[in-house]
């Protein structure tokens, strides 16, 4: 009897135990943001990672974005030759990573990279991929990094129309559609126009290519609004390039060039 | 069976926590991936409320023992996307509920052990509780619009809710022999 209450008793007490020991290292998981999980799905999904036989389907997707960066370079270069003291900006060397993995839920628009710090991956990095932007890196661990893609309803962005240069900003709506609202309350804008990153955007590069205005709502209080198609495959994603992008640096960076520009100038 | 029979009893049930914590790290690891055939509109089966409806419906689990498992649960898919909101909230809700129904309604553990109706039919209704349960939390944080969220989790709800309910007894049907194969061994 007296054994028998004893091992009931253990038994409470082994179960408690081990259910407070689950929920202890669930919470050091969700805390580390499953840096020990990405880098064992990393791991054991490595023989299915894309080799990069798929990339002929992507070049018309490149042509485009390509397109799409001539228009943008046309007009900036237009507006630039009108100012004094420019100095043209070296791009960076992007890092080439396969996608491994999308969102593990329903209500979150990310994808996973084979990449990660080991490659020099940081968080806040652009990921660009053939089509346009992506989206931004918001976490890493040695050998994953995981995206933010702009199709989510949490990323807003500033964002331009190329023909026009009317701003505004950009809400992801899921799948492969964001929505575009304006700062000007008629603003110049046709279905087919091109939109890309602006320079009010904190958390991107301005001038990438983000998709064409698929329809405008002139009427829409309180200002006007345009249903944005990305021009990457939102859902086809195989490969991503990542480029380096951090808001500390860029002040940093234009202040080195202006005083770089400024001393030449003394010199000439 | 023989070679398990042999074991102590101390060794199986180290085989019967290594069952349940490596379907878990299995459940986990497809989380991420989109197989062909395995996906409607983007959208994949919730494999870890699958695996936590199979562990709640057996009949000696208590409310507590589910409404912590959930919590685990959700903070492991916390850590594959994003903390706030928590996805521990939906899970333990999920979890709760599949205990009170099974004590309430008393549902035939025989029934449900041949049949796959039934399994997919609560898996159905526990996916859609869940996706209800987040899209509430994202009402509450207040960064996306009522209407938006509302026409989302219409699309997200169903999808998912299709998807687990059919992927359902392959996570189930398994895992629920394991657990009774180890746990027969501990009969005398």
């Amino acid at each position: 009897m007296l054994k028998n209450t004893f091992r009931k008793w253990w038994d409470l007490r082994l179960q408690i135990a081990l259910l407070g020991l689950a929920v202890t290292a669930a919470w050091g998981v969700r805390q580390t943001q499953g840096a020990a999980v990405f880098e064992v799905y990393n791991w054991v999904t490595r023989p299915f990672h894309a080799n990069g036989s798929g990339q002929e389907e992507l070049i018309s997707a490149r042509t485009q974005e390509l397109q799409a960066q001539l228009l943008e370079l046309e007009n900036q270069n237009q507006k630039l030759k009108e100012l004094l003291g420019y100095v043209s900006a070296k791009k960076p060397k992007g890092i080439v990573a396969p996608i491994v993995g999308r969102s593990a839920d329903h209500w979150w628009q990310q994808v996973t990279l084979g990449r990660g710090s080991n490659d020099g991956i940081k968080t806040d990095f652009t990921v660009m991929s053939p089509g346009g932007l992506v989206g931004r890196v918001v976490s890493v661990t040695p050998n994953t990094s995981l995206v933010l893609l702009v199709s989510d309803a949490t990323s807003q962005l500033g964002v331009g129309i190329t023909r026009s240069r009317h701003m505004g900003f950009m809400r992801g709506k899921g799948g492969n559609q964001a929505v575009m609202e304006f700062f000007e309350n008629v603003p110049n804008v046709k279905p087919g126009d091109v939109v890309s990153t602006s320079s009010y955007s904190q958390l991107f590069p301005p001038g990438l290519p983000v998709g064409k205005v698929v329809s405008v709502d002139m009427n829409k209080t309180p200002a006007p609004e345009a249903v944005v198609e990305f021009s990457a495959p939102m859902n086809a994603l195989e490969w991503a390039v990542v480029y380096p992008h951090s808001k500390q640096a860029e002040p940093n960076d234009s202040q080195a060039q202006s005083s770089a520009a400024s001393e030449g100038a003394q010199q000439q | 069976m023989k070679a398990l029979s042999r074991m102590s009893s101390r060794s199986r049930q180290f085989l019967n926590f290594a069952v349940t914590f490596l379907s878990v790290m299995l459940c986990i690891l497809i989380l991420p991936t989109r197989m062909p055939g395995m996906e409607l509109l983007g959208i994949g089966p919730n494999w870890l409320l699958i695996w936590l409806v199979a562990w709640s419906i057996k009949r000696k689990r208590t409310v507590w023992g589910a409404a912590s498992m959930g919590l685990v649960l959700g903070f492991l898919q916390d850590a594959m996307t994003a903390p706030h909101p928590t996805h521990a909230v939906s899970l333990v809700v999920v979890g709760v509920l599949t205990v009170v129904l099974q004590k309430t309604w008393s549902i035939p553990v025989d029934i449900v052990e041949r049949d796959p109706i039934p399994i997919a039919l609560i898996v159905f209704g526990m996916a859609v509780v869940a996706e209800t349960v987040m899209g509430l939390q994202f009402f509450a944080m207040g960064d996306r619009a009522l209407l938006e969220i509302w026409s989302y989790h219409q699309r997200v709800a169903l999808c998912s809710a299709i998807l687990s309910s059919l992927w359902a007894p392959v996570i189930y049907f398994p895992l629920n022999r394991l657990w009774e194969m180890t746990r027969n061994l501990e009969k005398p």
